[in-house]
Order: structure tokens, then sequence, then C-alpha cells
């Protein structure tokens, strides 16, 4: 293996894990990080349960079928501490989703952006924090 | 009197649980806002109050008030790699490096934590979830988010057991050497992640954590791990906590609806 490729070698196992460690409780190696899907409809469920929250949203795709994605999303802990609530979407509201496709099932993915009718960003948000340095700053 | 009068009107605080209802009890300046510099709160005794909730010292990504952010998520660095600041990383035996091998070929999918398994610690300080502690004369309880787990550390002087049987967390008492609060663990579980790269830490392992709370608003806790199976020489990282208030702590039961690990394989 040249240097080059060996260099690379070692930033995909380096990426891969950091790209993963973003997750609560998985390795999310079970989606394709670098890929990406992009899909409008409408939501047909919410689970708003651990370890994930899920969304569903019937698409209809390029031959006029529907199909029911499913997308994941970070804990409802973490979603709620950004201020987000079970209630935020409901079935029948039309969002926009873009996210990385699951490596091994089709219309399953992990969700990067949910995006309103209004293309307003959804579960944006940071959790409230009272400066945490403040002990360094002494 | 600022804070309650906000939690009074703003209906989004008024409905979301307890996440905005100010701590009671805790020193806070003239604004309402807590005083993260205040002194270290002390028990009746005299010791240091180690009590409170407690997260990761990693701010919030202020980008991510109003941008597409919905994977991200405050994360110690020690998240990953427990080792990280060390120079030359963990002193790996040559049984751990064949272990990691294993676990990084896998993609970390034999990671316990994604299969919902407890909370292990120290590894449990430094996940995204909070950690309360609750400090009485005879015991700390640590009690943290995922999988609503708990911790015993005896204070009353008792000895670590001899030949326990192993469990996740193992068996720990505490003592106190001037203002640390000095935790020794052994009886862990001999197939333990230390981190998603998977630092293994093993049966063999003696954990020491020295807990100080440098005021208020800042813990600082060194992790020493002398584990001869899994290390060539004992080592030791120091993190840092910062306390959590005006919030709750919240239920994460991860078997709830655990869906990931069933789309490793089809």
């Amino acid at each position: 293996m040249s240097r080059r490729r060996s260099h690379v070698a070692a930033c995909v196992v380096t990426c891969v894990l950091l790209v993963s460690a973003v997750s609560a409780h998985h390795s999310q190696s079970e989606y394709d990080l670098r890929g990406k899907v992009e899909v409008e409809g409408t939501v047909t469920k919410v689970e708003w349960r651990s370890p994930h929250a899920w969304v569903y949203v019937d698409v209809i795709n390029d031959k006029g079928e529907k199909v029911n994605w499913s997308f994941e999303l970070p804990s409802p802990v973490t979603l709620m501490r950004r201020g987000w609530t079970r209630d935020s979407l409901k079935p029948g509201d039309r969002i926009k989703v873009a996210g990385a496709p699951a490596r091994n099932f089709p219309a399953i993915a992990i969700a990067n952006s949910i995006r309103d009718g209004n293309d307003k960003p959804l579960f944006t948000g940071i959790t409230k924090t009272y400066e945490p340095d403040a002990g360094k700053k002494d | 009197m600022s804070v309650l009068i906000m939690v009074a009107t703003d209906p989004a605080a008024a409905r979301a649980q307890w996440l905005n209802y100010p701590t009671p009890g805790i020193p806070r300046l003239a604004n309402g806002a807590p005083d993260m510099k205040a002194p270290a709160p002390r028990t009746p005794d005299g010791k240091p109050d180690l009590s409170g909730m407690w997260f990761a010292n990693v701010p919030s990504k202020d980008y991510c008030r109003e941008k597409d952010c919905i994977q991200e998520e405050r994360m110690a660095r020690e998240q990953i790699n427990l080792g990280i600041k060390l120079k030359d990383g963990l002193p790996y035996t040559e049984w751990s490096k064949e272990q990691m091998k294993i676990r990084r070929a896998n993609g970390g999918r034999e990671d316990p934590h994604s299969y919902c398994m407890p909370p292990n610690f120290p590894r449990a300080w430094t996940l995204p979830q909070h950690t309360r502690i609750v400090q009485t004369p005879g015991m700390m309880v640590i009690l943290h988010e995922f999988n609503g787990a708990y911790r015993e550390v005896y204070l009353d002087g008792r000895p670590l057991p001899v030949n326990p049987n192993p469990t996740w967390n193992g068996y720990s008492t505490g003592h106190w050497e001037g203002d640390t609060l000095v935790i020794e663990t052994n009886g862990i579980r001999d197939d333990m992640w230390l981190d998603i790269q998977g630092s293994p830490i093993t049966e063999s392992a003696r954990v020491t954590e020295r807990l100080k709370r440098l005021n208020f608003g800042l813990m600082q806790i060194e992790i020493a791990v002398n584990d001869p199976k899994a290390y060539t020489k004992p080592w030791s990282v120091t993190i840092e906590m910062a306390v959590q208030v005006d919030t709750q702590m919240l239920e994460e039961i991860c078997l709830d609806n655990e869906r990931d690990t069933k789309l490793y394989k089809k």
C-alpha cells in the first residue's frame, strides 16, 4: 500500500469514527453517510421514543408509486432540550427531508435536514447552557 | 426573579416539563442567572458537595440555533477516544490492539452501547446523556439518564470486595483526600468499552476517579486506569464536567424503540 493510500485508509477509519460519534447510542455504520437522499412528502407518523425519534413520510416516487420512508432523528431527550416536543411535527404535515440512506434497506435513512412547507428548518436549536468555561476564566 | 417571570410568561417554557424550571437553592447573580463562579457548595459536615446534574463541559454549537443541525450533539471528544489528550494515546497491549482491530473492522457495531447495554462508568461521564450526583454522608448515588441507570459509591469506609462477581459498573468505595473525593472501583466486567473507538477495559482493571469541584459550575475528574490485561502501564486522563441547572433529568430507555441494530444486517 502506498503512503498516500495508507493515509487515505487511515482517514477513512478516523473519519467514519468521527462521523459516527455524533450518535447518542449507535455507530451509524448501518447508514451510507456519504450518500444522500432528498424527498418531499406527507408525514404519516411520528415515533417520539428512545433511543431515537423516527418520522415516517409518504413520498411519491418517479413511477408514481407511494413509498413510506422512515427517517431517524436524534433522541427525544436531545430534541426536547433544544425546545422541540412530540407535537412539533404531526401526521399530515408536508415536509422536505434530506439524509443519508441505510446501506441494506430501502426507504430508510438518517435525517440531516427537515424543512417545513415554508422551507424553515425543523429540529434545530441548542441546549441551554450557562458559561460552562466559567471555572477556566478565573 | 427575572427567571421566574420568564417561566411564568413564556408558554413554551411552561409546557416543556421542567426543562426551564429554576433550580432552587443555588447561587445566582443579580439578573437571576446561575453564578457559575461561586464557591463550591459544602455539606453540613464541611465536605465539598458534589450533588447536582452534570454534563461534559462542552458548549452548545451556536451555529445550530437556526441552521440544519439535526444530528449535531454536544459531545465530549473523550467520547470517541478517552485518551485523546494523551500525547501517545492509550498504552494498549497487543491483546487490546487486536480487539480494537476487530471492533473497527466491524464499524463499531459490537459496541455494547449500541445494544442498549448499561452506561458503564467511567465511560458514562462522557456520554451525551446527563448524570446526577446525590451525595449523602455514607453514600454517593450516581444516576444516569441512559436506561435510568444508577451507581452506588460507598463512603462508609468499607473495603473493596475480594473476587467479586463482575458487573457493568463494578464496586465502588470513596474517601476524601482534602477536598477531593477519591473513588476506587474493581469488579468490572471483562468485555467493556471505554469509548466509541473500542478502547477496552477488563476484569483485571482497578479504576481510580478523583472528583474535585473547582467552583459551583465546574468539576474536574481524573480517571486513572490500571488494567494490565488491556494496557501496558497505568494511565490517567482528566475530564471536566459542567453543572446543569434549571433543567431536569429525562428518561431515555434505550430498548423502548431500538431499531438501529436491526439495520446492521439484512
